[in-house]
C-alpha cells in the first residue's frame, strides 16, 4: 500500500482568494484602500459595519463599491434598505475601469503629484533625490477591481447580475401593477418587484409611483388585499436570477395576497430580441407558509421579514460551505441605513440586537459577507449603551467622520481630506490575532472618480501662528492611538 | 503557545476552581482566553469539556485552536462536546428552539437544561469536566433579562458545587455596560479575570491588560484576595505576557 494521495485542490469561489497572512478566504470590499486596511479584504462570513457620516454620502459610496464588486465578480447580491430605493441604488453603481485605464490614471496622478514642486521652483535636496516618493494612499497589491464614480455601470452588466432587493414592499398596501413592455425597456432594474400570474408577464411594481413612471410602461392599479396580520405576509423581492432560474418564472403570490387582475389581460409579449437589454421576468422564491414563517420573535415585523429573506437566500446550496458543487458562489448582503429612524419603535434596541445576532449566525455559517451601514450618531442619541453592543456583534466597525458642516471643513490642516476614518473594531475571525493596519490615524477623501483612504498627514507648516494653535486644539494630543482614546489626560499604561 | 497566559491566570493546573468568570470590557477582544483554556483542558487525558458557542461558531474555535497547536476535531464527540447555538440558529432560522422556546422554557432555562443533559451523559466517564460558556452577553441580545442570566449562572455555580472536579467558566462581553450582572456573576466564583483595554490608547506591542482577582481565603468577616495585573499581546500563533513596566516606547 502506498502513502501517495492525490491532492484535491478545491476550486476557489469567484472573486475570492486565500489571504497569505491569515490563510482565510477573503473577498474584496470593492475599494482597494479599504481592502488594505482590512488586511486584504473581508473574510468570508464576516460582517463589516460602516458608521455613517452625518450626511450619509460617504457610507453610501462604500456600499456602492461593495455592490459593484459583487456584480463584477458575478456574485449573488442582496440589497436591503428602508431609507433608499434599492433598485435606484443598483442603477447608480460605479463603472469598472479596465487595466489600461487604471494604469493611465495612476500615471496621471504621479505626474500631478510631481508637478507642483517644479512650478514653485522648489527642489529636493540631493540626498533625498533618490528616495521613492511617499505614497500615503492605502493601496496594496491588486485585489478586486477599480471603479469610476463619475460614470454608472453598464446596464448589460446589471442585467446579468444576480440581485435580490428588499425595501419592505408590504409597507405599501396599494401595489401598482406595471405592464412590462419588455422590448422597450432599456434597464433590467426598472422592475423592482415582479409577480407573474398564470404565466402572463404582468408585473407588480412595489416602488413608489414616481420611480415607476415613464419608461414607456403603462401602469394599472390593482387592489391587493392583504390579510390583517401583516406579519404573516411575505416580502416580494425582486430578483434578477436570469442566468439559471428561467424555469422559476412561475406564479408566486404570497398566501395572504390576492391580486385582482383585469379581465382583459394583454397578450404575452413576444420574447425579447437577443440585443434587447431587458430582463426576463424573474421572481423571488415563494415565501414559506405564514404560520411557519415568523414566530413573533420581533416586535417590529420588518426585522422578521428582512431576516427571512436573507436566510432564505443564504440557504441556497451554492452558499453552503464545504460543498463541491460547480455553482459555488458568494453572497454579498448589503443593508444600508439599518437602524435609521424609519426602524424606530418602542422595542427598537432589543429588536436591533436580536436581528444582528441572528444575522451574524446566518452569515457565519455560509459563504457570504455582509456590509451594513448605520447612522450610529443617531443611535447614540437614542441609547448610548447601544453603540458598543452593536459593535460587539460585528467583525469590523469603521466610523466615517465627515468634515462637512463642521469647522474642520475649512480648516487648513484638513483641507486635503473629506473626513477622518476611525477603526473601532477589527476582530479575529477564525484566527487568533487580529490584523492591524500600519497606522490607525486615517483620513479619507472623496475625489472626483474615487474614494481614497490615506494616512493622516498634517501639512508641513501652517502659515500663521493662530492657525497652528487652532490645529493643535482640533487635533487630539499626539499620544499613541490618539484617535481611539479621546481622553488625553490619561497616562500611558505601559 | 498559551502556557504563559494560563500561568498568569492560574489556570494551568489540572484541577481548576469551581467557577471562573471572565469579564471583557467594550472594545477589547478576550476570546483568545477561551481558546487557550480549551486547549489546556483538551490536552489533559480523560478530561471532559463542554463548549457552549454563543459568540462564535465551533469552526472559529477549531481554527483558533489550530493556531495554538491543537486540533479540537480529534476530541470532538469524545472528550469535547459542543452546544453550538449559533449554528442551530443559522440552520433553523426563526424556528430555532433558542428563539421560540417551544417547551415553554426561556432561553436560559433551555440552555441550562441542555447543559445538564450533556453533564449527565458525560460527567461519569471523565476525571474532570469543564463547561466553557462564550459568552453571556449574547443571551441579553437574544432577549434574556438580567434576572434570567443571573439565575442561569447561579444554576451553573450550583452544579459546580454539586459535582466534584467540575469547573464552569463564563465570559461576559461589554462588562462595563452590564456592570451589575458582571459583578454578581463574578461573586459566584473565586477567580475573576478582567480583560481591559489600554486607557492610553492603542499600542502596537501590547493589546490590553489582564486583571486577575483570586479569592484566597474567605473567612467569616474578612476575605483575603490576590490581585495581579499583566499586559498581553496576542500574536498569530501565541499569546505573550508582560509585566507592567517591562515594555515601553522605544525611541
Amino acid at each position: 500500500m502506498t502513502s501517495f494521495r492525490k491532492r484535491t485542490v478545491q476550486k476557489p469561489i469567484r472573486g475570492t482568494r486565500t489571504s497569505p497572512h491569515t490563510a482565510q478566504v477573503i473577498t474584496s470590499s470593492g475599494n482597494p484602500s479599504l481592502d488594505v486596511i482590512l488586511g486584504g479584504g473581508l473574510p468570508i462570513g464576516s460582517i463589516c459595519l460602516i458608521e455613517e457620516d452625518r450626511f450619509m454620502t460617504h457610507a453610501k459610496v462604500l456600499a456602492k463599491y461593495f455592490l459593484a464588486e459583487g456584480v463584477l465578480s458575478k456574485q449573488e447580491i442582496f440589497l436591503g434598505s428602508l431609507d433608499d430605493l434599492p433598485a435606484e441604488m443598483l442603477r447608480r453603481l460605479p463603472k469598472p475601469l479596465t487595466d489600461e485605464e487604471v494604469e493611465l490614471e495612476q500615471r496621471q496622478e504621479q505626474l500631478a503629484s510631481e508637478q507642483p514642486a517644479d512650478k514653485n521652483g522648489l527642489r529636493i535636496a540631493f540626498r533625498y533625490g533618490d528616495l521613492p516618493l511617499v505614497n500615503s494612499e492605502q493601496a496594496g497589491h491588486k485585489i478586486g477591481h477599480h471603479f469610476n464614480l463619475m460614470e454608472h455601470m453598464d446596464s448589460m452588466m446589471l442585467y446579468y447580475a444576480q440581485t435580490t432587493v428588499w425595501d419592505d414592499s408590504y409597507k405599501e398596501h396599494d401595489i401598482v401593477v406595471q405592464e412590462d413592455n419588455i422590448s422597450n425597456s432599456s434597464n433590467s432594474l426598472d422592475q423592482t418587484a415582479t409577480i407573474v400570474a398564470d404565466a402572463s408577464p404582468a408585473a407588480v411594481d412595489a416602488t413608489p409611483p414616481p420611480a415607476a413612471a415613464g419608461e414607456n410602461a403603462s401602469t394599472v392599479a390593482v387592489d391587493v388585499e392583504i390579510e390583517a396580520d401583516a406579519e404573516s405576509t411575505a416580502v416580494i423581492s425582486s430578483s434578477n436570477n436570469n442566468n439559471n432560474n428561467n424555469d422559476n418564472n412561475t406564479a408566486s403570490t404570497t398566501p395572504g395576497t390576492t391580486i385582482a387582475m383585469p379581465a382583459t389581460q394583454p397578450p404575452p409579449p413576444p420574447p425579447p430580441p437577443a440585443a434587447a437589454v431587458a430582463p426576463p421576468t424573474a421572481v423571488a422564491p415563494p415565501p414559506p407558509a405564514p404560520s411557519a414563517m415568523e414566530p413573533h420573535f420581533f416586535y417590529n415585523p420588518r426585522y422578521g421579514r428582512l431576516l427571512n429573506d436573507v436566510q432564505q437566500l443564504l440557504r441556497d446550496e451554492s452558499f453552503v460551505p464545504g460543498t463541491n458543487t460547480q455553482q459555488k458562489n458568494l453572497c454579498r448582503v448589503c443593508l444600508t441605513s439599518l437602524g435609521s429612524p424609519l426602524w424606530y419603535d418602542d422595542h427598537f434596541a432589543g429588536d436591533l440586537l436580536k436581528f444582528l445576532t441572528i444575522l451574524r449566525a446566518s452569515v457565519r455559517s455560509c459563504t457570504a459577507v455582509c456590509f451594513i451601514t448605520m447612522p450610529m450618531h443617531l443611535i447614540a442619541k437614542y441609547d448610548t449603551s447601544l453603540v458598543p453592543k452593536i459593535r460587539q456583534l460585528v467583525d469590523y466597525s469603521i466610523e466615517l467622520e465627515s468634515f462637512a458642516g463642521s469647522e474642520r471643513e475649512t480648516h487648513p490642516a484638513f483641507k486635503e481630506y473629506s473626513g477622518l476614518l476611525h477603526l473601532h473594531k477589527m476582530s479575529a475571525l477564525n484566527t487568533l490575532a487580529v490584523h492591524m493596519p500600519e497606522t490607525t490615524d486615517l483620513a479619507f477623501k472623496l475625489r472626483r472618480k474615487k474614494f481614497v483612504i490615506e494616512k493622516l498627514h498634517l501639512p508641513p507648516e501652517l502659515q500663521e501662528t493662530s492657525e497652528k494653535s487652532a490645529a493643535a486644539d482640533i487635533m487630539a494630543t499626539p499620544n499613541c492611538g490618539s484617535i481611539v482614546s479621546g481622553n488625553s489626560n490619561v497616562s500611558m499604561d505601559f | 503557545m498559551a502556557a504563559s497566559v494560563l500561568i498568569a491566570c492560574g489556570l494551568n493546573e489540572q484541577k481548576l476552581p469551581g467557577f471562573v468568570h471572565i469579564s471583557e470590557e467594550s472594545n477589547v477582544d478576550g476570546s483568545f482566553l477561551i481558546s487557550c483554556i480549551l486547549g489546556q483542558r483538551l490536552r489533559i487525558s480523560n478530561a471532559g469539556t463542554l463548549l457552549v458557542c454563543l459568540q462564535h461558531h465551533y469552526q472559529h474555535y477549531f481554527n483558533a485552536g489550530m493556531r495554538l497547536g491543537y486540533n479540537s476535531n480529534i476530541f470532538l464527540g469524545k472528550t469535547l462536546n459542543v452546544i453550538d447555538v449559533l449554528s442551530d440558529m443559522a440552520r433553523q432560522g426563526l424556528n430555532s428552539k433558542w428563539l421560540r422556546s417551544p417547551n415553554g422554557l426561556t432561553l436560559t432555562e433551555q440552555l441550562a437544561e441542555d447543559i445538564r443533559a450533556q453533564l449527565a451523559n458525560n460527567y461519569a466517564n471523565r476525571s474532570s469536566y469543564t463547561i466553557l460558556i462564550d459568552n453571556l452577553s449574547i443571551l441579553f441580545n437574544l432577549g434574556a433579562s438580567k434576572l434570567q442570566v443571573q439565575q442561569f449562572c447561579q444554576a451553573l455555580a450550583d452544579l459546580a458545587k454539586e459535582h466534584e472536579n467540575l469547573t464552569v467558566i463564563t465570559k461576559l462581553s461589554n462588562s462595563d455596560i452590564h456592570q451589575l450582572t458582571d459583578n454578581n456573576v463574578a461573586k459566584l466564583g473565586h477567580v475573576r479575570i478582567q480583560v481591559l483595554r489600554l486607557k492610553s490608547g492603542v499600542f502596537r506591542e501590547v493589546d490590553g491588560k489582564l486583571l486577575i482577582e483570586r479569592v484566597l481565603d474567605e473567612g467569616r468577616y474578612a476575605c483575603e484576595e490576590s490581585r495581579k495585573e499583566v499586559l498581553y499581546k496576542v500574536n498569530d500563533r501565541n499569546v505573550k505576557i508582560f509585566n507592567p513596566g517591562e515594555i515601553g516606547v522605544k525611541v
